[in-house]
């Protein structure tokens, strides 16, 4: 367990862009709080006030989750590579820890350590932008933006996502990692080229289209399988009739929880995904060179 | 009581193929405790080959015991009690100097913290600075202070001086042989500049084509091979006793044999013991030289 922390740690001084991409995000946006033009959010009922809140705390958190999955997807596909890049990987195999481990490290550091970086990110920028903006717009759109029970469901929205999304993009974290460990150059091109080489395969020798499917689900299907309905109709629901989402615990009606783990997709994506990790390992532990 | 030890590295038959590029060809040779080994080859000869398998860097066909146990599957046991400097240019460029000691303190359980700080405060390199900002001698020092901070059985250099300047490569040597050798440590050292290391070797291992020609130690060598610098008038008489490789010096033919009949080139000329680069030059170059 030790290991794995001074390994995260290592993480954090090669790739300093963890933490200063979600700080210069947060640092942005708190700009726009002091010197944007808050009074242009109206809300001039309470059930306006919900979707006035429900947006602020979306666009908030919509951001800094497409930032980071864009961010985790590179950071999956360079750094294996980057190791032996610049042969770096000869001193961290000096020392006694396993491929295994420093594979397991990385995958961790994408899918939890990352995601949590920027869930944290996320929370203190939305605290400090709604104080901003209540101290200085009127008390009607300050009011709204002070929800508690909305709070609390972007909490539970964050954390499910979080978990979900480890479990669902296992198998396209597995792929970047094995394209990490295993190209020459250019990682980012090789990652796209087989895919691209298998659909085009299919199309032409047998006319069927059962791989870009397939893809096409991993990539886009997600929401499908992890949630009710789409986000979307959450927000409109709310607004239509503000009590439709009233607790915390009612977010649970849009989370899929059930659904998601009992999804045989689930599963057998989770599956692919640690059988391209353990090829990530078996790469890792044969190629030093680039 | 005298305990017999395996020897630290026992390869039999030890084969490495890259496709059809054959880089170890049935290597077979072992390193006893407490030595400085050379292994010694010119480029391409499959010295690194050799040393990705005895590191564990690489999988390989034939049988390899480092310290009692195979490498490609144990290397994670096996760097408790080895270490290496595969090149003096693989810390990376972000890594902090204090981060480096940090880390490596944290993950092995053989790294003595207060030995690293000690060779680090003689250097005087700052803590704060990057592998980056170093020059390359100075990042040598600190891959050194790193290394000879962890207790290990064996240590493995390869090519550790590549690149470094003559007063570099000195400091390097001196360290290595004042403030880290001692009778429990082993150390293997690969290099194509053999005069830059004969002195210090216990020990040397040719290897040539991927295969080993010569493993021996020095006090052998002494006994084995003997060289003679004739005249040109006595050529005939000294090349009746199968010299093994020829050289011209001086207006003279230095001649290399291996265990020679003393008596018959008596008179002949002078005698001396061949020098590693020497041996290693008429070794691998044969008697057609």
């Amino acid at each position: 367990m030790n290991t794995y922390i001074w390994l995260v740690r290592r993480e954090f001084w090669e790739n300093r862009a963890i933490w200063v991409i979600p700080l210069a995000i947060g640092a942005f946006m708190l700009l726009c709080a002091l010197f944007g033009r808050p009074d242009l959010m109206v809300a001039s009922s309470a059930a306006l006030g919900r979707t006035v809140g429900q947006a602020f705390l979306g666009a908030v958190g919509a951001t800094f989750f497409a930032v980071m999955s864009i961010y985790a997807a590179w950071y999956l596909l360079d750094c294996l590579y980057a190791d032996r890049k610049d042969r770096s990987v000869l001193f961290w195999k000096s020392l006694p820890i396993s491929d295994a481990t420093t594979v397991l490290s990385k995958l961790a550091t994408a899918v939890i350590v990352i995601p949590a970086v920027y869930f944290a990110a996320a929370d203190l920028t939305s605290l400090l932008m709604a104080f901003i903006i209540s101290v200085r717009a009127s008390s009607i759109v300050g009011g709204a933006l002070w929800q508690a029970d909305l709070w609390l469901q972007f909490q539970v929205l964050w954390l499910y996502l979080i978990l979900t999304t480890a479990i669902w993009y296992l198998p396209v974290a597995g792929y970047l990692l094995v394209i990490s460990s295993w190209a020459q150059r250019a990682v980012t091109l090789w990652s796209i080229l087989p895919p691209l080489a298998l659909i085009l395969g299919e199309r032409w020798f047998f006319g069927t289209h059962v791989i870009a499917h397939q893809l096409g689900v991993r990539l886009f299907g997600f929401s499908d399988v992890a949630f009710n309905a789409n986000l979307a109709s959450w927000a409109s629901a709310a607004a239509a009739d503000h009590d439709a989402v009233r607790t915390p615990a009612d977010i649970w009606s849009f989370l899929d929880f059930a659904g998601f783990f009992s999804s045989m997709a689930t599963w057998a994506g989770a599956a692919a995904g640690a059988a391209l990790i353990v090829g990530a390992i078996q790469l890792r532990m044969r190629r030093t060179e680039l | 009581m005298r305990v017999i030890m395996p020897a630290l590295i026992e390869a039999r038959d030890l084969t490495k193929k890259y496709g059809a590029h054959v880089a170890l060809d049935r290597a077979s040779f072992s390193v006893g405790d407490g030595r400085i080994v050379g292994l010694i080859g010119p480029n391409g000869a499959g010295k690194t080959s050799a040393l990705r398998a005895i590191l564990g860097l690489t999988a390989y066909e034939g049988q390899l015991r480092v310290l009692g146990r195979e490498p490609f599957r144990d290397r994670t046991a096996l760097m408790q009690d080895a270490s290496f400097i595969a090149d003096v240019a693989v810390l990376p460029g972000w890594l902090r100097v204090d981060n480096a000691v940090d880390f490596v303190a944290g993950v092995h359980p053989r790294f003595r913290r207060d030995r690293a700080a000690a060779l680090l405060a003689k250097t005087g390199i700052a803590g704060t600075r990057r592998m980056r900002q170093l020059s390359k001698g100075m990042k040598t020092q600190v891959h050194l202070a790193l290394t000879m901070a962890i207790d290990a059985k064996l240590l493995v250099l390869d090519e550790p001086t590549l690149g470094l300047d003559i007063l570099a490569r000195r400091a390097f040597y001196d360290a290595l042989v004042n403030d880290y050798m001692d009778e429990t440590r082993t150390i293997l050292i690969t290099t194509h500049q053999v005069e830059e290391v004969e002195n210090l070797l216990t020990d040397v291992l040719f290897i040539d084509k991927g295969r080993i020609v010569l493993d021996s130690s020095l006090d052998d060598i002494a006994v084995r091979y003997t060289a003679i610098a004739v005249a040109a008038d006595q050529i005939d008489a000294a090349r009746a006793q199968k010299p093994f490789h020829e050289r011209r010096l001086l207006g003279k033919t230095v001649l290399y044999y291996e265990h020679p009949d003393m008596a018959k080139l008596a008179g002949l000329g002078e005698f001396h013991t061949p020098s590693v680069s020497d041996l290693f030059v008429a070794k691998l170059s044969g008697a057609a030289a």
